[in-house]
């Protein structure tokens, strides 16, 4: 814990005060009022200071996880910043904000969710200390404007434009995203792969955003991560039932929302019988009703037939499974209702809502329509080669466990966030610490043209960055403060790429060894992370209410 | 450090050191509970549940699932024994191990200063380099060993199990059953779908009367005493709904005014069914199956043709046997036309079909299914439990045959493969100037836990015998005339080493590399781990509850 020791160190000295007004007792409140907006800032710091502290060593390709045992008992293991803080349960309303925060970079970027919470942390604590040398919080707030701007100008000037059909350096950065993961050892697979996924859903020469809706993730435990797949049309986690059809070439697909079950009314109803022949009659009249369903389906072509789940009647009952096995039908029921969406889009077809609208135009068309097992005993519904020009595809992530599938699918969330990043904003920046340390370094000569509170608050601001380099080395087992001190030299020396090379465990030029990020990632971090420390700063008074 | 101040959460946080050692710790223990039960020699566990049932079984997976396991760490190794069951069927107990040992020794290596990312990646590196040597240099070709060679796998994974004593008898068993089931798929590929041979289980008698029938044994018996126990060429129509008295739906109500019309309501109840019974018997079936029930009065339209009815049978059973019969699994009756029939083409046939009495039960046993065979396994034992444990060792060693079918390259076992392993990533680590050559050490260190254990279970010398073996391992791999002897593993009986390929001690190879791979994962898993937070159960009480306020008063 010897690398602890040096992070807590630039704050010793305020430790003292921050023990003695942390606790508000409430015998001398009424002497102290002056001193309370101090105290609730310093609070409310500590506590945000604390989350960040939590979550800083999974930061980077060698950081660790966590393991969260939540309210059911139920085991989750990840690194990805997000969940982290999702699981966590903070309850301490400053705290909150760094969740909140973490949670905006991922729906923002997708990416540096981790980054974003420590980068937050090393801001607050530098905060803290301006505010014990008594610059006034407003001060400090504006200062930070005024940093974040020329931080987000500094990193656009260092920022290299990028071309979306240069799908190498595309690869090169979903790698990067994926190297810090659990799934890292798959990196050469899933890259390519989110990349490709992506670029199946855009024009890469006129789009500016892409609307991650229109892939597909989808998780099923089976087989290893290594027989994740990238399905140009839709996989369906639902299994098809059993009317002994499992493939069928040239489909043509309906998908359905009405069930294939006896009518129920809205009300209460009861049917009299008061004879014999009735009896009969009630069951051949069932059997008509649902055979002339199947007959409509059959009729208007469909030979693959999707079903939206129900509630509250089955949506397909023995009956109308046993005529669509007759019918050679291949029947696969309980589609979500949010997958309808996604569904009729690829197939091109019409979600059909009631019998009269099953004709032939309303149905969607697909070469192959095939139940696969994919391991384990699994089994999945993909439907390929759709004729319609949707821009949509599926990835079918695989892991032997769950806990493996489910973190598979959430590193690919971010890989394909990290692209999405890269087609907003074409511009790319090298990674492991690098673009951190030239902005400190930027910062601080910035800060040296300004006099007064401002330049130093800036200073502050500028050394604040360096906690990213620093808890990278850390994470890597390398000594922090030499690795940190020798960037910074390289950097002064002009070398603008150089970067922690944690496999090498030394500092070379980073983007040799192929680590890049988008520039969007490390804008939107630093914006997101100076403006919570704002915000923060700007609170004197918390309030309880019932 | 007093400015970290504690993070305030719902719940306990733990981290660094103590988490590792606390995990490691768990671990540990969780190992140390399989540990006896490894090997030829190794012992069983009984376990009783809170209603007092008892399981007495040798099994890791199966002594783990039965574990209430509250660590998360530990219940990352009670997956894994559950993976390993699922996967590959064998090699539960010595995945456990292995992954625990691995634990143990980064621990102590995190305690020398030594990063967990190094470990980590040395861990990686030695797996990959294992399984490299396992296929190059540890697995002979089934096809080289000839038939004895599935016999002997089959023998290997019943010997530290309770039939162990029976093993010629059982491997038999085993080997007959796989070789009626396997088949060669669209894709070439051999395949051999082992959850198709039914295992029956039935107390009394001794292990010796288990038996193996060409044919698929049913566990239920005709429906009614009157009917024939004994079908020659069966026509077997499998059907998947009740024969029943016809009930109306909920929502229909049945409303008479006249006494005479109740009666004809009850009889055209009971004349539905008959109906259907007919269309049936008309078609030429002469064997009913059905998942649903028969209603007694409906029974005597099958006495009545002279064919044989059984109810209630498990749908998964009825749908094996329609399919090894080539029947069509029905179910309903009616056509397209709206009509009710069945067609001569749904029903399968069968050689003869005979109900036959073990133990005390009867059992219904189809024989010379036309379509696929069938093979079943009957297992007798003293009790329950002991049958119950002989099922399990049933299938340990069913996966393991299927495995050596299906991948087609077998090990040798008794402590072999991670003597050899242990001594060639020694070499391997020495190799490496890197800060991960400690870890491959550790690596290879950690693999002699499994012939350690296998002899200190056999009550033997462990330092000694692992030592010979060693030496063996070691001349093998840096003597060229001596290269024969990396067949060399563990004789336990006599405690000795000798050559495990000649004396036909053989594991899967598939089996081995997966269990390497699996352990590794989850030793890495749990090594990642640096923080481990619990949230605390919400308070059952709400205090805005509706109850809550009601008692309070506050309505």
């Amino acid at each position: 814990m010897a690398t602890k020791t040096a992070t807590a160190k630039p704050s010793a000295p305020a430790a003292a005060k921050v023990a003695m007004s942390g606790g508000k007792s409430g015998k001398k409140k009424q002497f102290r009022d002056k001193e309370k907006p101090t105290d609730i800032r310093l609070s409310n710091i500590e506590a945000a200071k604390a989350v960040a502290d939590a979550i800083r060593t999974s930061l980077g390709p060698k950081g660790m996880d966590k393991m969260i045992q939540g309210k059911t008992g139920d085991v989750t293991i990840t690194n990805d910043g997000a969940t982290i803080l999702k699981e966590m349960q903070v309850f301490h309303p400053a705290a909150r904000m760094l969740v909140e925060l973490s949670k905006a970079q991922d729906i923002e970027a997708g990416d540096g969710t981790t980054s974003v919470v420590v980068l937050c942390g090393a801001l607050l604590d530098a905060a803290r200390k301006l505010l014990q040398r008594g610059i006034h919080p407003t001060t400090i707030s504006e200062a930070f404007q005024v940093a974040q701007n020329k931080a987000v100008e500094v990193l656009t000037g260092i920022a290299q434009p990028i071309k979306l059909s240069d799908t190498e350096s595309l690869v090169k950065m979903a790698s990067t995203s994926l190297n810090s993961k659990v799934v890292s050892q798959y990196s050469s697979l899933l890259a390519p792969l989110s990349v490709e996924a992506i670029m199946n859903i855009i024009d890469p020469a006129t789009a500016t955003n892409v609307n991650l809706k229109d892939i597909r993730v989808v998780a099923k435990v089976g087989g290893t991560v290594e027989d994740t797949r990238l399905v140009k049309g839709i996989v369906l986690t639902q299994k098809a039932q059993a009317t002994g059809v499992h493939r069928v070439e040239r489909a043509k697909v309906a998908l359905i929302q009405f069930c294939l079950s006896p009518p129920k009314t809205d009300m209460d109803n009861q049917v009299v019988i008061s004879d014999y022949t009735q009896m009969d009659r009630i069951l051949r009249e069932e059997r008509a009703y649902i055979l002339d369903l199947c007959k409509k389906i059959k009729k208007s072509g469909a030979n693959v037939l999707l079903i939206q789940k129900s509630i509250l009647r089955d949506a397909l009952n023995d009956m109308a499974l046993h005529f669509l096995t007759k019918m050679k039908v291949l029947v696969v029921k309980d589609i979500e209702r949010d997958e309808i969406d996604f569904v009729s889009r690829t197939l091109g077809c019409r979600p059909i809502a009631t019998v009269d609208h099953m004709l032939p135009e309303h149905l969607g068309q697909a070469d192959l329509v095939e139940e696969i097992h994919i391991g384990g005993g699994n089994k999945v519904v993909s439907i390929t080669g759709c004729q319609t020009n949707a821009k949509t595809c599926s990835i079918l992530v695989q892991g032997s466990n769950k806990l493996l599938a489910e973190e598979a699918e959430r590193s690919i969330h971010d890989a394909l966030c990290v692209i999405r990043c890269l087609v907003k904003n074409k511009n790319m920046i090298a990674g492991g610490g690098a673009p951190e340390v030239e902005l400190s370094i930027k910062l601080a000569q910035y800060a040296a043209t300004l006099s007064g509170v401002e330049s130093h608050c800036i200073k502050a601001f500028a050394d604040a960055l360096e906690i990213i380099p620093f808890t990278l080395a850390e994470n890597a087992g390398l000594p922090p403060i030499n690795i940190v001190t020798e960037l910074r030299n390289r950097h002064a020396e002009g070398e603008a790429m150089a970067g922690i090379n944690v496999k090498k465990c030394c500092i070379t030029n980073i983007t040799e060894e192929n680590v890049l990020q988008p520039l969007l990632v490390s804008i939107s971090a630093i914006t997101l992370a100076s403006e919570t420390v704002r915000s923060i700063l700007k609170i004197d008074d918390i309030v309880n209410t019932r | 450090m007093t400015t970290t101040q504690s993070i305030s959460l719902f719940g306990e946080r733990e981290k660094g050191e103590s988490v590792r050692t606390q995990n490691m710790t768990a671990a540990v223990a969780i190992a140390n509970i399989v540990k006896s039960s490894l090997g030829p020699v190794g012992l069983d566990k009984m376990l009783v549940d809170e209603v007092g049932d008892v399981t007495v079984t040798n099994d890791g997976a199966t002594i783990l699932k039965l574990l209430e396991v509250e660590h998360p760490a530990a219940k990352v190794l009670c997956e894994l024994a559950q993976l390993q069951d699922e996967e590959v069927g064998d090699g539960t107990t010595s995945v456990v191990i292995i992954a625990a040992e691995l634990l143990r020794a980064a621990n102590e290596l995190i305690k020398q200063k030594i990063h967990p990312t190094t470990i980590i990646n040395g861990y990686k590196l030695a797996c990959k380099e294992s399984v490299k040597f396992i296929q190059d240099n540890l697995s002979v070709p089934a096809a080289d060993l000839g038939k004895n060679c599935l016999l002997n796998v089959a023998k290997t994974s019943m010997s530290s199990k309770i039939i162990g004593s029976d093993k010629d008898f059982f491997s038999n068993i085993i080997v007959q059953s796989c070789e009626l089931i396997r088949f060669t798929n669209t894709r070439g590929e051999p395949k051999c779908p082992i959850k198709t041979i039914n295992v029956l289980k039935a107390h009394g008698k001794s292990t010796r009367e288990s038996m193996f029938i060409k044919g698929y044994a049913l566990n239920c018996t005709v429906a009614s005493q009157l009917m024939p126990k004994s079908i020659k060429n069966a026509k077997i129509a499998c059907i998947d709904f009740s024969l029943q008295k016809a009930k109306m739906k909920l929502g229909v109500q049945v409303l008479v005014d006249d006494p005479e019309k109740l009666d004809a309501i009850r009889q055209r109840e009971s004349d539905i069914t008959k109906e259907k019974i007919q269309l049936i018997l008309n078609s030429g079936a002469n064997v009913i199956l059905t998942t649903g029930g028969i209603d007694d009065m409906c029974l005597k339209y099958f006495v009545d043709a002279g064919a044989m009815a059984v109810r209630r049978c498990k749908k998964e059973d009825v749908k094996r046997i329609a399919r090894a019969t080539g029947a069509t699994f029905v179910a309903s009756l009616s056509n397209l036309e709206g009509e009710e029939s069945f067609d001569a083409a749904f029903l399968g046939s069968a050689e003869e079909i005979s109900q036959a009495r073990i133990c005390d039960d009867e059992l219904i046993i189809i024989k010379g299914t036309k379509a696929k065979p069938a093979a079943s396994i009957i297992l007798r034992g003293a009790n329950d439990i002991y049958v119950d444990e002989m099922d399990r060792s049933v299938h340990d060693s069913l996966c393991a045959v299927k495995r050596v079918i299906e991948s087609k390259a077998v090990v040798p076992g008794g402590g072999c493969v991670e003597a050899a392993l242990s001594i060639y990533l020694e070499n391997f680590a020495t190799s490496l100037g890197s800060r991960e050559q400690l870890a491959i050490a550790e690596f290879a260190q950690a693999m002699l836990v499994i012939p350690k254990t296998l002899v200190v279970n056999a009550a033997k010398d462990s330092t000694e015998l692992v030592a010979k073996l060693r030496a063996f391992h070691n001349a093998s791999q840096t003597i060229e005339a001596k290269k024969g002897f990396k067949w060399i593993g563990l004789d336990l009986e006599n405690g000795k080493c000798r050559d495990n390929k000649e004396a036909g001690v053989l594991e899967p190879a598939m089996s081995k590399i997966k269990s390497l791979k699996f352990a590794t994962e989850a030793a890495i898993t749990i090594l990642r781990i640096d923080d481990m937070i619990k949230i605390y159960q919400p308070s059952k009480e709400d205090p805005n509850s509706y109850a809550n306020a009601v008692r309070e008063g506050r309505l």
